[in-house]
């Protein structure tokens, strides 16, 4: 019974549990047999969806374990309204995407001659997206936020440089991961931040606690940061269009449902902390707006299909950061369910792009057009897609119009007029990818284009007319999204009014702003492409490379300056360490520190063997032949052991014994390994400046000396530990109180060293034996 | 000294290879002694390990690679590191689940031991044991890799290369093409 | 007895640093684990206690001072990480053998440098194909003088 009750208890876990297997056993299908690795994903896909909408149905719920308690960290989750639209996007756009997949993906490997194989590792890394999606969503706690976060950006670096031969592909991944990397550390000092200030790493804890102040205005702006540089928000958009570098679903996922709704789902989630302080929303306006002209402009100049889809996501992306901006609860849940609508619309978009790419051949618009005698299924489709972006009547788009113009009459005439004019530009931009695409002169003829790349664009495109006429569903999902950043009900009733109130006003203002912008286009062409020019040459980009190159420089200069030899770096070890030593050595007092220690009766062989080890030492240091080097190193090995056995400890000596003709077999094969010429040769090296070889290792012994002598002259006061140990292993069910510290007291150091074991043996594996394991 | 090399078999002499049969199970006894007595006298994981590994390292010498290697479970000995390793995170990780600390080991302090014969049933004997087949894996497996690039070596260039006896002229041909060095 | 410990630490330390900054990579190794059995001996020579074996029941009775358990059990550790990472570094040496056909740091470190050089000149096709000025020259001609 409690057990039946806990595994209720746990049932929150069951979306992620489910998102968080797909990626492994996608992977492991494709290596049995790289054709099962799509069905099988897709499946996973399905079932996360599916395990995601009967978790919420059933009331969603917390599981809330702990992770690392003394540092405040807790694995805390919970499948609240925020979360369960996130997760449902990702899993369910993450099905189509990848349904879509299963037939790009082969004529995508067939083209570039890549075997079939290669499939898995796609599917693998797009289903870690979407289970690190999942997790994002769920997640309670700042760190593992954090976690998940950098999950994101590790699996979008993977996709994006799917194409990892194209040189292209692989910098604009490194560039994705710099710039949501590098920001997602300032994540991280936000979380901190908070934490050292309320002491709680948990997001609902700090709602109710924190005060705005200098505190909340850092780490809020930090976490922020991290938020819209993965939402590709100006200043950081410039890693967005780049990342089309991507196969063309890893585009139209990571623009929808994942990468970069994962800032905005951040925005959403820390939401209770940033709406504190009016200064954080008003970053947020403005950003917002500065995205929405940016993205929208430099969308209204690009050729390339992909690109113009890429400016368009910018643009959108800053309406839902000007949504958090403008505040108040239309703002909270407007953002959710322009979310939700925009996901829709531009996943569909991208997949046509895709399907269109592969039809054709051609991924410009300047050489397209008229398709729509070729593919009327698609035209239509990816029209109710169009229309839903631009948000027409009888699609989900007009009620994310709706809301928006709402949120900003509730702020004053001017963001009205604001909103109007991007709701405007967001008309011409999707007219001319859509008109651009399938009106005007074409070929004839049937298109062949498989089923696989155009359903899942036309149930996106019937979702979005669905979504327009029973707008119910999606609303209650955006009202429990944005009820879970508001904290409070944040009642939204979208539904056509026929009447003259404002917003209708406004939506019949932004269509015939739209159509005059479209017309006009002669008069602003020019102006267009010299704002595109000037980012290209001023823009935050230049920043970027000017900072990677200076990286490089640094990194150059240090491999010059230190890497370059071994004793450099030995030196480079050693001679700070010195300085340090010698500076702590000045600054302590001395006088009657040091002592020598009485030497008892019984202390005779000890000391003999002290001095054998001392000279065997020394004798390495002029031996030229290497089997005598061993030999003389192993013999110093060996009445080491003796030491310790004088020492009371039986452990070490047996265990120093056997490590050392462990030693002396490695070193003798080695030697056998190398040919005797070229031992021999290096044993009659030029001795080079010996001299000098001499003096350094004198004064580091010098300091070894100081170093050793100080600290063991000054023992604890009390010797506590010691009996401590002794007296505590009874309680182990011990006797041998060295066995007791390794199995049980300080297993977990025991543990690192046997880890240091298997990461040897590996490594000696990948040296000698190409990686095969004996 | 020439064709001296204790690489053969046939070499090694039949008192040496006498002995290494006598020695082998004591030898592996000892280690397993070693390892459950290790709670009550000196040894423990680490030194068990160790002597095993070497005790088997004697066959090697005694019987050469190809006779060795015949011995059960001795080729999986590379394996044995990360089943040893999955051991040690097990009986670490486990308490986790039951809401104790990492590491935890049953039964308690105070409570009793289940013995079998003289051997005390206790979770920190699995951790031991983890321990005792990555050190032994290790020691094993990196002995048999170096030993199979030996081998390699040898019939690559052919036996009479190696040894003392190794002469300049044949090691210029075999130079490997990559040492780009002084080119 | 301190004083002893001290001096032999030192002179051990000494000696595998001495073999560190040589030029032969065999006596790199070898000197890595001079400065490892240095540590040990000093972890052990850091025991508070010194006495009897740490085995209970102690022989001189439960006040009878025994040996310092927690310094063994570090040393233990230490032999262990010391024979893995030599075992690493050995076969490392091997590999550089036979992808250098030397032992000798500084041949492997020039040829390092050539090795950027070429690098360099594949990803930046536009500088002039000219080996006789970059760095690996350079430190050719730094070392012959």
């Amino acid at each position: 019974m409690t057990a039946l009750s806990a595994a209720f208890s746990l049932a929150p876990l069951l979306p992620l549990l489910v998102a968080l297997l797909a990626a492994p056993a996608a992977m492991l299908a494709g290596t049995l047999k790289p054709r099962l690795a799509a069905p099988v994903g897709t499946a996973f896909a399905a079932l996360a969806f599916l395990a995601t909408a009967f978790t919420w149905y059933r009331g969603g719920g917390t599981v809330d374990l702990a992770w690392a308690p003394t540092w405040g960290m807790r694995f805390t989750i919970a499948l609240d309204g925020l979360a369960a639209l996130y997760a449902l996007l990702a899993t369910g756009i993450g099905f189509l995407v990848l349904a879509y997949s299963s037939r790009y993906l082969p004529l995508h490997l067939d083209q570039e001659g890549r075997p079939e194989a290669e499939g898995a590792r796609f599917y693998g890394f797009m289903l870690l997206f979407m289970g690190a999606m999942v997790g994002l969503a769920m997640a309670q706690d700042l760190v593992l936020l954090f976690v998940f976060w950098d999950l994101t950006a590790v699996a979008s670096y993977y996709l994006i440089a799917y194409d990892r031969h194209d040189p292209d592909a692989r910098a604009s991944a490194l560039m994705a991961l710099l710039v949501t990397g590098i920001t997602a550390v300032l994540l991280l000092i936000g979380a901190l931040t908070l934490y050292a200030t309320y002491g709680t790493l948990s997001v609902p804890d700090l709602a109710g606690s924190v005060e705005p102040g200098v505190t909340l205005t850092v780490a809020g702006l930090l976490i922020a940061c991290a938020a819209l540089a993965k939402s590709a928000q100006v200043p950081f958009h410039f890693w967005l269009p780049r990342a089309m570098a991507a196969p063309t679903p890893v585009s139209a996922y990571l623009h929808s449902a994942a990468m970069v709704a994962a800032g905005v789902l951040l925005l959403g989630r820390v939401y209770p902390l940033l709406e504190k302080s009016q200064f954080l929303l008003d970053v947020l306006l403005v950003v917002g707006l500065l995205s929405i002209s940016v993205g929208a402009i430099l969308a209204l100049t690009r050729d390339v299909l992909k690109q113009l889809l890429a400016y368009s996501t910018i643009s959108q992306y800053g309406y839902v950061v000007f949504l958090y901006g403008l505040g108040g609860e239309y703002g909270a849940a407007g953002a959710a369910f322009y979310v939700v609508s925009h996901a829709l619309a531009k996943c569909a978009l991208f997949l046509t792009a895709g399907a269109i790419t592969e039809e054709t051949g051609e991924d410009r618009l300047s050489r397209l057009g008229g398709l729509t005698k070729r593919l009327p299924l698609l035209a239509v489709a990816s029209g109710a897609a169009a229309a839903g972006l631009a948000a027409l009547p009888f699609t989900i788009g007009f009620f994310k119009d709706e809301l928006l113009f709402e949120a900003a009459l509730e702020r004053g005439g001017l963001f009205a007029a604001l909103s109007v004019l991007g709701a405007a530009l967001t008309i011409a931009y999707t007219w001319r990818f859509w008109g651009g695409l399938f009106l005007g002169e074409g070929r004839d003829g049937a298109g062949s284009l498989p089923a696989a790349l155009v359903w899942p664009v036309a149930v996106l495109g019937g979702l979005v007319l669905l979504g327009g006429l029973f707008v119910e569903p999606f609303a209650l999902l955006a009202e429990a999204a944005g009820a879970a950043s508001y904290g409070a009900p944040t009642p939204i009733e979208p539904a056509y009014h026929l009447d003259l109130r404002p917003t209708n006003l406004m939506a019949v203002g932004a269509f015939a702003l739209g159509i005059a912008i479209v017309a006009s286009r002669p008069l602003w062409e020019r102006g267009a492409l010299a704002v595109s020019r000037f980012g290209e040459v001023l823009g935050p980009e230049r920043l970027y490379e000017w900072g990677v190159d200076a990286l490089n420089r640094l990194s150059d200069y240090v491999h010059r300056a230190e890497v370059r030899d071994l004793r450099s770096r030995v030196a480079a070890i050693l001679l700070p360490a010195g300085v340090l030593v010698g500076a702590g050595i000045l600054v302590t007092p001395t006088v009657g520190a040091y002592r020598t220690g009485e030497v008892m009766r019984g202390d005779f062989p000890l000391l003999l063997a002290l001095v054998v080890v001392a000279v065997a030492a020394l004798t390495t240091t002029f031996t030229r032949r290497h089997v005598t080097l061993a030999l003389v190193l192993s013999g110093a090995g060996f009445v080491l052991a003796l030491v310790y056995a004088f020492l009371g400890a039986p452990e070490v000596t047996l265990v120093a014994v056997l490590v050392e003709t462990f030693l002396t077999l490695l070193f003798l094969g080695t030697s056998k390994l190398i040919p005797y010429k070229v031992l021999h040769d290096q044993a009659k090296l030029p001795l080079g400046n010996q001299w000098r070889r001499v003096f350094f290792s004198c004064l580091a012994s010098l300091f070894a000396f100081a170093v050793a002598w100080s600290a063991l002259s000054q023992p604890a006061a009390e010797n506590t530990v010691a009996e401590e140990h002794v007296r505590l292993a009874p309680d182990a069910h011990a006797q041998d109180t060295v066995s007791a510290i390794l199995a049980d007291f300080r297993a977990l150091d025991t543990l690192g060293e046997v880890t240091v074991v298997a990461l040897v043996i590996l490594g000696v594996a990948t040296l000698l034996n190409r990686g095969r394991l004996p | 000294m020439k064709n001296a090399p204790a690489r053969t078999p046939e070499i090694t002499s039949v008192l040496v290879r006498t002995i290494a049969k006598l020695l082998f199970l004591p030898i592996l006894v000892t280690a397993v002694a070693m390892l459950i007595k290790g709670y009550a006298q000196p040894g423990d994981g680490f030194s068990a390990g160790v002597v095993g590994a070497l005790g088997i390292l004697l066959q090697y010498l005694a019987f050469g690679r190809r006779t060795a290697e015949r011995l059960p479970l001795v080729g999986f000995a590379g394996k044995g590191v990360f089943a040893g390793l999955l051991i040690a995170l097990l009986v670490a990780a486990t308490p986790v689940f039951l809401g104790q600390p990492v590491f935890t080991h049953y039964p308690p302090a105070g409570a009793s031991v289940i013995y079998v014969g003289t051997i005390e049933l206790i979770t920190a004997l699995l951790f031991d044991t983890a321990v005792f087949l990555m050190v032994m894996g290790f020691v094993l497996g990196g002995v048999q890799m170096i030993a199979q690039t030996i081998a390699d070596e040898d019939e690559y260039r052919g036996p009479e290369a190696t040894g003392p006896e190794f002469d300049a002229s044949a090691g210029t041909d075999v130079e490997p093409s990559s040492g780009g060095g002084r080119r | 007895m301190i004083l002893a410990f001290s001096l032999a630490v030192a002179v051990v330390f000494g000696s595998g640093v001495f073999l560190v900054i040589q030029r032969d990579l065999l006596r790199v190794v070898v000197g890595i684990v001079l400065i490892s059995n240095s540590a040990s001996l000093f972890i052990v020579a850091a025991g508070l206690t010194r006495g009897a074996v740490p085995i209970v029941p102690l022989p001189g009775g439960d006040g009878a001072s025994a040996s310092d358990p927690l310094v063994q059990a570090m040393a233990l550790t230490a032999l262990i990480i010391t024979s893995s990472v030599t075992a690493l570094l050995l076969s490392l040496i091997y590999r550089l053998y036979v992808s250098h056909d030397t032992m000798d740091i500084e041949d492997i470190s020039v040829a390092e440098l050539r090795e950027a050089e070429a690098l360099e000149r594949k990803n930046r096709p536009e500088i002039e194909e000219n080996p006789e000025k970059g760095p690996a020259a350079e430190e050719l001609e730094e070392r012959s003088r």
